[in-house]
């Protein structure tokens, strides 16, 4: 008998089983959550991904700078390969980014600058870094990987009167990143991503916003993104035009040599 | 090859690329057009023009006419108020002038990809090596030194070929015409001068022989590593005074400066390299190595070598490092080395990202044996898609026989005003 008068394997057993539930709702919800990223991703996968991208840069004092590119991307995801060319303004015409992702790690990143006939390897500490003057950092060109990340549903929110799932995602230890963790929003009707807060430490630090949602190709993409630097009070603005799935491409497009021919 | 026989494969092909369906060609290009004014506040004992105005025109263009071949083409136009620019329209494919070509050739390259085999032949550039300061193993690439401390690569002629499989390159370079650095006019202020001597280039000869070079490199999840191997002749010659001219004249009389007949010898070089990147928590550490040797009699056996830091901090990026020389068979009596003659030195460079139209800029290098001093700080200004703004000013100081410090008379300011397309 304990000295409250209760027995003690009774007291332990209630406090084991009442751990085990929750622990077995707390798993349930990861599983849910990992779930709902799962089908998300399922969902948005496609063999390739052509698009021309307006960025719109507004600083703090709301002045504008244009920045246009073309992305082409073969593969989805943590298996996908990206060459990212600037078009516009005429001074960064052909300047260049491929970015090699991975399921299972931070992606390898290489920038192709013409004017010195150089390519340059992003390191992992400079992937923080904004790019190239955006508010989008070299991190944020990565795609995505459900299995970099562990999940757990934190609730359910209206985002612009769309319901959806509230997750927090934490990066793996084998996916360095800046973020300490990020909620995504994710609209319930279609899978889409709706809204990401990253975090540093407890610290919002950049949110990304996507809206304009329309079927393309039968995947439910959204036309515009807004990233914003709430450190710096900036925001950018990538909407994207001509946006094709499935083109035919080759994997031998997407190499370091493909990234210097413009 | 002959200048005509170059002449016929460039016909071909572009004779190729007229052929392809119209529809099948997707067109880019990019170009700028450059004015640019600098200020140089004090004299110097052959150069007392203190103003030079400069005009670059530069155009590229882009097409792929099929899914495996992309044809490359672009020119340059110039003009200077200082006598640095050939007078004649000729347009220049050789690049060997003493004077800048008044229209040249940039580029004319035909490139063509094969699964991971991508060959590149003609006119192109051709960059090795990692490190951005001093690039010991980036043997391809002469530069136009008219103006020592803003130079710029010049194309080379030749033969590319890049294997890529996976995470390894080789990578295969032939270059059967031989593309010298261009130096700094012998009357210039650039070619430092002293005790009343001028030297008078005589007709020049270049090497006949081909030149070739085999790198292989390997990209690892987080690192990247290569070794290369080189044998050509340095860009960078050796400056003789020419006996056969007899020795140098002196009139009667004049005051003026007493000319020297000089000959540019480019020694044969052959190179064993390596250069590798490694990231770091904090910083990421690049290291280059090139080790030299030549058969040419007077010329010397040396190795350089380069560490080399960088770190990116919210709007600044950070570089800095070290340059290094061992002369390992010392022979030459005079040759005109910017990489070695900036070699034993500290060099950083700083620039920050003021907002999205604005940045600044300071860079620096420092011999370590303090004869020579060289600080450049630089701010530009974006107006629009098209429109950038450029001042920059240069300091110099150091001693007379120091490769820096002989440049101690051209501090300048400049000015640049660019109009991209």
């Amino acid at each position: 008998m304990s000295r409250s008068g209760r027995p003690v394997g009774s007291g332990r057993s209630g406090g084991s089983l009442l751990l085990i539930a929750l622990l077995s709702v707390a798993q349930l919800w990861a599983q849910d959550a990992r779930a709902i990223v799962a089908e998300a991703q399922r969902r948005t996968a496609s063999q390739s991904q052509h698009y021309e991208g307006l960025l719109q840069v507004f600083d703090s004092k709301g002045t504008i700078a244009d920045k246009r590119w073309t992305l082409d991307r073969i593969g989805s995801h943590g298996n996908s390969k990206t060459i990212l060319r600037f078009t516009v303004p005429a001074e960064v015409k052909g300047v260049a980014l491929l970015v090699v992702n991975h399921p299972n790690r931070a992606s390898d990143q290489w920038m192709w600058t013409p004017g010195i006939e150089r390519d340059r390897r992003i390191a992992l500490q400079d992937r923080s870094q904004r790019f190239f003057g955006t508010d989008f950092s070299f991190e944020d060109m990565e795609e995505r990987d459900v299995d970099q990340f562990d999940y757990t549903l934190a609730g359910e929110e209206d985002v612009e009167g769309a319901a959806c799932w509230r997750i927090e995602s934490v990066p793996k230890q084998t996916k360095t990143s800046q973020y300490t963790r990020s909620i995504v929003w994710v609209r319930k009707e279609t899978y889409t991503a709706a809204r990401i807060d990253n975090y540093v430490k407890n610290e919002v630090v950049r949110r990304l916003i996507y809206s304009d949602l329309q079927n393309v190709q039968g995947i439910w993409t959204a036309r515009r993104l807004e990233m914003s630097d709430l450190r710096r009070g900036s925001r950018t603005r990538l909407t994207l035009d001509k946006l094709v799935y499935n083109l035919p491409m080759k994997d031998e497009d997407f190499t370091l040599q493909a990234l210097r021919r413009p | 090859m002959s200048r005509a026989g170059y002449a016929v494969w460039v016909a071909a092909v572009v004779t190729t690329c007229g052929a392809a369906p119209v529809a099948a060609q997707p067109i880019t290009y990019r170009g700028f057009v450059e004015a640019r004014g600098v200020v140089f506040p004090q004299d110097t004992f052959n150069d007392t023009q203190n103003v030079v105005a400069d005009f670059l025109g530069r155009s590229e263009l882009f097409a792929q006419p099929r899914q495996w071949l992309q044809l490359a083409a672009g020119a340059e136009l110039r003009a200077n108020s200082h006598d640095q620019v050939d007078d004649r329209w000729r347009p220049d494919i050789a690049d060997r002038g003493t004077l800048r070509p008044r229209v040249s050739i940039r580029r004319l390259t035909a490139t063509l990809t094969r699964g991971p085999l991508t060959l590149d032949a003609g006119k192109q550039f051709v960059r090795w090596g990692k490190t951005d300061i001093v690039t010991p193993t980036d043997r391809f690439a002469p530069r136009d030194f008219v103006n020592v401390i803003d130079n710029d690569f010049l194309p080379v002629r030749g033969v590319r070929g890049v294997l890529e499989i996976g995470a390894h390159t080789l990578d295969a370079v032939l270059l059967p015409f031989f593309t010298p650095s261009r130096l700094p006019l012998f009357d210039q202020r650039w070619t430092p001068v002293g005790g009343g001597f001028i030297g008078r280039e005589q007709d020049p000869s270049f090497p006949e022989r081909s030149q070739a070079g085999v790198r292989w490199g390997y990209a690892g999840s987080g690192y990247d590593f290569s070794v290369s191997f080189f044998d050509g002749f340095n860009h960078l010659p050796n400056i003789e005074p020419d006996v056969s001219y007899g020795p140098p004249s002196i009139v009667a009389g004049s005051i003026g400066p007493i000319e020297i007949p000089i000959r540019k010898g480019y020694p044969a070089l052959r190179m064993y390299g390596g250069d590798a990147a490694v990231p770091t928590r904090w910083f990421t550490l690049k290291g280059e190595v090139g080790s030299f040797t030549s058969s040419t009699p007077l010329s010397d056996d040396f190795v350089l070598y380069v560490v080399q830091l960088e770190r990116q901090k919210g709007e600044w990026v950070f570089v800095g490092g070290y340059a290094g020389e061992a002369v390992t068979a010392r022979r030459a009596q005079n040759a005109f080395a910017p990489d070695r003659g900036t070699s034993k030195s500290f060099i950083g460079r700083a620039s920050y990202t003021i907002d999205v139209n604005r940045s600044a800029a300071i860079e620096g290098a420092v011999r370590q044996n303090g004869d020579g001093v060289y600080a450049k700080g630089e701010f530009s200004q974006a107006r629009g898609s098209h429109w950038r703004v450029t001042v920059s000013g240069v300091f110099i100081r150091g001693e007379p026989d120091d490769f820096i410090g002989q440049f101690r008379l051209n501090s300048h300011v400049a000015l640049a005003l660019r109009y991209s397309f």
